[in-house]
């Protein structure tokens, strides 16, 4: 692998761990979220070092896309679970996000 | 490479203040500082139209939903959340650098020689004519989301109307 391949991955693999030990550490709804998009920010990285690795920038640029979008809506729809689970429970405590009844 | 690890480190930076800082609003600006640096990154590997999307989605459009949340929650739980996170966060970046070192250390091993003739296709040529079943996928996750959307806020009206 290119230098700047293993050190877009080695970034990568990092802010991925990273989005995992604050997720798993964090009890606010919104710090979960944050957390989420660390997460998703690593995949990118290694996304693009996959990319670059293999010298294909299209096909690269075409799942970046993909995911971003998927980035967005996963966020939009965990923000607005997190506004109804504030007025139901008036906290953005996880462990209080199943009283919430459909 | 020197400017590509400059925004590397800064990338991972950001990343650590958003974890270590305490008002959600710094955190969600550190959120969006990320995101510009890595379309930063991306623009500098050729991916203009994913650095673009980066910059105008990731750290425009979902910088804007955190802050409308965080001013609609009023961010009601702060001095309840646990410090133990982000005293540990550095220690724990540590231990994960050096995972992550090791990890590409075997990979730059193991890993074979890409071939060399790859079919350099365009942007346009992988979105449009390889990927289009992505497309039908996006198209279906952002009627998911909007569909989604429409349910929460609707059950809520509902709970309010019973109440």
């Amino acid at each position: 692998m290119s230098e700047p391949a293993l050190a877009l991955f080695f970034t990568g693999l990092l802010l991925f761990m990273t989005g995992v030990y604050l997720l798993l550490g964090v009890r606010n709804l919104l710090r979960i979220v944050l957390s989420v998009e660390v997460l998703a920010k690593g995949i990118t990285l290694m996304l693009l070092a996959a990319g670059v690795y293999r010298g294909a920038m299209g096909l690269t640029q075409s799942l970046i896309v993909t995911f971003i979008i998927v980035e967005t809506i996963l966020a939009a729809v965990m923000l607005a679970l997190v506004v109804i689970c504030q007025r139901t429970n008036a906290s953005l405590d996880i462990r209080l996000l199943s009283r919430l009844k459909g | 490479m020197t400017l590509l690890i400059g925004c590397l480190a800064l990338l991972v930076l950001s990343v650590v203040l958003l974890g270590v800082l305490r008002d959600l609003l710094y955190a969600a600006a550190s959120l969006a500082a990320a995101s510009v640096l890595l379309s930063i990154v991306l623009f500098q590997f050729g991916a203009n139209i994913a650095a673009a999307f980066e910059l105008s989605v990731c750290a425009g459009l979902i910088t804007v939903l955190f802050v409308s949340t965080v001013s609609l929650t009023m961010d009601s739980d702060q001095k309840t959340e646990a410090k133990l996170p982000a005293v540990f966060l550095l220690p724990m970046l540590a231990l994960f650098a050096g995972l992550a070192y090791f990890l590409v250390h075997w990979l730059a091993g193991a890993l074979p020689t890409p071939a060399t003739q790859v079919q350099a296709l365009t942007f346009q040529e992988a979105f449009w004519g390889q990927r289009t079943t992505d497309i039908l996928g996006q198209i279906s996750l952002v009627l998911v989301g909007v569909f989604g959307l429409l349910a929460i806020l609707r059950a809520k009206s509902t709970g309010r109307n019973h109440e």
